[in-house]
């Protein structure tokens, strides 16, 4: 056998091994837009063959016009933008604290930062419960929001602060020998070549709160107030099987998101094997 | 204590550093108005004192109140009862709001003595232009940290705090749920109870806490080497269509997960599920497979679904280190005579290894951690031996085993106890990964 035919042999195998991983990634995906354009109520019900029980938009009409799943998504909206918007003012403001300033306890606080990062939020769940039930913080979305907010700053603010610390003090130095006082320094110097990273700080913190359940069903009581994630769960419970409707809402969610990450992929790519040399 | 010389020209030599110190322990701020004459700062600091000695009442009850978490009054009607959380948070808050003031009291003294020492090299009193501008200087960073700290410390130390008081009282339905009735300190009971005290719960504890660690264990090691098995396969052969494999490859990382788990949940179904259902067309099964009701085979699927989920992540990681490793050293390598095997065993893959470990310790400690995982895909199931009095069923994890005693059983008590437990447990591996960044090492913190 020549050269060339090993190769292509070679090839031949890896292409057919990609893409049989493929089909396993592929397939709960396109069940799920089969599920989502097919008659009937139930998985049980529909044909194995992905598309084969013909298509229907009825599903996306039942959401709009028989479910709040506007109103859900609107909820999910606006929490997750407002966590998104004062995460990015409060960690930055702090890591900027952290990165440029020497005071007493700096050290301690980093530390107790570094350590409450680990722990999910959920684990002190009862307390959070007691504390919104006192401010009055149960059932509004500013409640949650805080919950949320509260959550992402240890983290980011380090992952912010280490940032920080890669550009020079010498710029700031500059200005504040100008005359600028600390807030300009911090928003006309720090702030723009911080960017990349409070890009990511923002789609970070703003993507969590999509997805999460477990403070939404804690929280959140009144039905005009729920959010997406507890609205697909409850299609399908151990009590009834809504997959289609359940297919419906999931994708109007997923489209977004995958759409964003194929757009991004090259920049996660850089950024994942930046983030993981520095450290 | 004051004379009046002390007043008029404070002296400069050092020698009442000692008495400028006690002063400004005796009350906050009062060695600023009286020694440094700095009223605006001392003023400052003694109204932080006023209100705080105003609510020394208060502080000290509920203080009371957290020790004895209240005392059962079954006579009263339920709204007009001792309630043992309300009581028990408030004096956890209590005791972080004594704890800001005693730091502030520590920095308030420490500045007083700072400015003394400033004024004993200077020989000039300050006064109260330039410190307040410099005070005006000084609170941007308490400004920028105050909504920072304020949050961390109500929405994440309390309760955090709180969880960890909780694990020492008897919290828990069907005897001890207030308003109804109090909660009582019992000590470390409930350490022994799950710790070999009672032998079903014990037994119960050290097997979700066995496949607790089994399961972080084996999710992160697939999810890593699977990932880096398909960056490899990208990354060393070439062909036209590999920018689509890869794209479709991302996907599972870009799809939510409740809604990937969920998915998966509906398809593997054991009795109408399509898996099962297309399985059995084909005639490669003649009865269907129990994915998620076996508890062996729900465990193999929990990971196999987490590889599933899993793999893009570390498969984008893994490729962006080896496209950040420089092609000198391949280059290198090839000159030296070495063939494709030989350097991505001796390079690519070492180089790889060394820059993502940090990412597999941050990997474990989130599967652990992992509830999305096992609570959509399995909830907990299948049911086992001890289920009825645990709760817990066969692919729970300690997390979501936490969660369904709090919202299914309101054995807090338990579920405090191996919050605390799993605390222990990692708050040791997020030290080592972060000491090892490099903001630490070079002392900046």
């Amino acid at each position: 056998m020549s050269r060339k035919t090993i190769k292509h042999i070679n090839l031949t195998i890896v292409l057919i091994f990609l893409t049989c991983i493929c089909l396993a990634v592929v397939y709960p995906l396109i069940y799920t837009i089969s599920g989502a354009l097919s008659p009937g109520k139930s998985i049980a019900s529909m044909s194995i063959i992905p598309f084969a029980d013909g298509i229907t938009f009825e599903h996306f009409q039942y959401l709009f016009t028989q479910t709040p799943y506007l109103s859900w998504f609107k909820n999910t909206f606006i929490i997750a933008v407002s966590t998104s918007a004062l995460t990015i003012i409060v960690a930055s403001m702090g890591a900027y604290v952290f990165s440029r300033f020497r005071f007493p306890v700096k050290k301690q606080m980093m530390m107790a930062m570094l350590i409450l990062q680990i722990f999910p939020s959920f684990v002190g769940m009862v307390a959070i419960y007691v504390i919104l039930l006192r401010i009055g913080g149960l059932d509004t979305l500013w409640g949650l929001v805080l919950v949320y907010l509260a959550g992402n700053i240890p983290y980011n603010t380090w992952m912010v602060k280490s940032y920080m610390d890669t550009i020079p003090k010498s710029l700031d130095e500059a200005a504040r020998i100008d005359g600028a006082n600390h807030f300009r320094v911090f928003a006309t110097i720090i702030l723009p070549i911080a960017k990349p990273i409070i890009t990511f700080l923002g789609i970070t913190s703003f993507t969590a709160p999509w997805m999460d359940y477990i403070f939404p069903k804690m929280v959140l009581r009144s039905a005009d107030k729920q959010t997406l994630a507890i609205g697909l769960y409850n299609f399908v419970t151990d009590k009834k099987n809504e997959f289609t409707n359940f297919s419906a809402g999931a994708i109007l969610v997923a489209i977004p998101f995958v759409i964003f990450f194929i757009i991004t992929q090259n920049m996660l790519v850089t950024s994942m094997g930046g983030s993981a040399v520095k450290e | 204590m004051s004379n009046s010389a002390d007043v008029k020209q404070l002296a400069a030599d050092g020698s009442k550093q000692k008495k400028v110190m006690l002063t400004a322990i005796i009350f906050m701020g009062l060695a600023h108005i009286i020694y440094l004459k700095q009223y605006v700062k001392g003023v400052f600091y003694a109204l932080i004192e006023v209100i705080f000695l105003i609510f020394l009442p208060k502080t000290i009850s509920k203080i009371a109140g957290l020790i004895t978490l209240g005392s059962p009054q079954p006579d009263l009607p339920v709204k007009m009862r001792d309630n043992s959380m309300f009581m028990l948070i408030d004096g956890v808050m209590v005791l972080a709001v004594v704890a800001i003031f005693a730091v502030v009291y520590y920095l308030s003294v420490r500045d007083a003595v700072n400015e003394y020492k400033d004024y004993c090299i200077s020989k000039m009193m300050k006064g109260n232009k330039s410190s307040f501008s410099a005070l005006l200087g000084k609170s941007f960073p308490v400004m920028g940290l105050a909504p920072s700290v304020g949050l961390v410390v109500f929405f994440v130390m309390v309760p955090l705090v709180f969880s960890a008081c909780v694990a020492f009282t008897n919290y828990s339905a069907p005897n001890n749920i207030p308003p109804n009735n109090t909660v009582d300190w019992v000590g470390a009971d409930n350490f022994g109870i799950l710790f070999g005290g009672d032998a079903s719960w014990s037994s119960a504890f050290g097997r979700i806490a066995t496949w607790t660690l089994t399961w972080a264990l084996l999710a992160t090691v697939t999810c890593y080497f699977g990932g880096l098995l398909m960056a490899v396969v990208l990354h060393e052969n070439n062909f036209k269509i590999k920018p689509l494999f890869r794209t479709i490859f991302i996907l599972p990382y870009a799809v939510p997960a409740v809604v990937s788990m969920l998915v998966w949940k509906n398809l593997l179904n054991g009795t109408f599920g399509p898996v099962n259902r297309t399985l059995m067309e084909i005639g490669l099964i003649s009865n269907p497979i129990p994915w998620l009701s076996d508890g062996t085979m729900a465990k193999f699927v929990t990971v196999a679904i987490n590889l599933w989920a899993g793999f893009p992540y570390f498969m984008l990681l893994s490729m962006g280190t080896m496209t950040a490793i420089s092609s000198d050293v391949f280059e290198a390598a090839r000159i030296d005579g070495a063939n494709k095997l030989q350097v991505f065993r001796r390079i690519t893959l070492p180089l790889v290894l060394y820059q993502t470990m940090p990412l597999i310790i941050m990997s474990f400690t989130h599967n652990v951690n992992n509830f999305g995982a096992i609570f959509f895909l399995t909830g907990g199931n299948p049911k086992v031996a001890d289920s009825t009095l645990s709760g817990a069923g066969g692919t729970d994890i300690l997390v979501t085993w936490i969660y369904k005693l709090t919202v299914d059983l309101m054995k807090y008590n338990f579920a405090s106890v191996i919050a605390v437990l799993i605390f222990v447990v990692l708050a040791p591996f997020a030290i080592w990964n972060f000491s090892r960044t490099k903001s630490y090492r070079e002392g900046e913190l």
